[in-house]
């Protein structure tokens, strides 16, 4: 019913200052994904990465309050040092991620396409939410530091 | 009684559609209702979580009903995905640092 993606996609595109070599490694190398796929003050773990169509990736993301949050996720193609796609699954959305060198940097496309319209106001709901409550944490964390002072 | 927030109202394809019949000028009721292959009654449901979301005046002109859009409301999701995109360029940013980080450790290294 909906063929307009414009409603349910997300597009972050970011020229980055390493060589295209450094950026795919660090991409698809687990041990360097765990260190910076954040959020800040999470921690993540990854116990599957099987970077061929078709393979599993399953990342754990640790949050600061002992939270664990699983991530699953199926590779769909994989191009070396140009594409890789792949399907995250509840909620559900598509991830291209397009390298391209130019000169000693990288351009990145991170392209997020989401199932349905109702799948991404679903997500930025919880998302909204989840942002409510660490606001509400904050906020007590502040009365909690001016009671004691 | 549920409340009511502004993602429940576009939620819904059929909502979207009357949002979008509506914005340029207001439509009665019954004009609304007969572009639709659902019931009257769905489509009387649908406004009425429509103004609880506060999306939809209905103005009274003699016997009929008009529906208006009040779109200030949608501002409201908008900037919800901005944050939540501001979320992934987050990533970005530490991919960025990490990179940097790593430059400058291979460089000594050597």
């Amino acid at each position: 019913m909906e063929n307009n993606t414009k409603d349910r996609e997300l597009l972050l595109e970011r020229i980055l200052d390493a060589p295209i070599d450094l950026v795919w490694e660090v991409w698809t190398n687990p041990e360097h994904i765990a260190k910076w796929w954040g959020p800040n003050g999470f921690t993540n773990t990854i116990t599957t990465m099987d970077m061929e169509p078709g393979g599993e990736w399953n990342l754990v993301m640790h949050g600061p309050d002992g939270t664990d949050y699983k991530n699953r996720s199926v590779f769909k193609e994989i191009i070396p040092h140009k594409k890789i796609v792949f399907d995250h699954f509840a909620p559900n959305f598509t991830t291209t991620i397009e390298f391209e060198a130019q000169g000693e940097q990288t351009n990145l496309k991170w392209h997020m396409l989401f199932e349905s319209k109702e799948e991404f106001i679903q997500v930025v709901k919880t998302f909204k939410a989840d942002e409510g409550l660490k606001q509400n944490i904050e906020k007590l964390n502040q009365y909690l530091i001016e009671m004691i002072a | 009684m549920i409340r009511r927030d502004v993602f429940q109202a576009i939620a819904d394809p059929t909502r979207r559609q009357i949002i979008n019949m509506i914005a340029d000028k207001p439509l009665n009721i019954n004009a609304i209702a007969d572009s639709f292959d659902v019931s009257r009654q769905a489509i009387s449901l649908h406004i009425k979580i429509l103004v609880e979301c506060e999306l939809l005046k209905i103005n009274k002109q003699g016997r009929e009903r008009y529906c208006e859009a009040k779109l200030g409301q949608l501002g409201e999701v908008s900037s919800w995905i901005d944050q939540y995109r501001q979320h992934w360029e987050n990533k970005l940013d530490n991919l960025e640092t990490y990179l940097y980080q790593l430059k400058k450790e291979r460089k000594h290294g050597k």
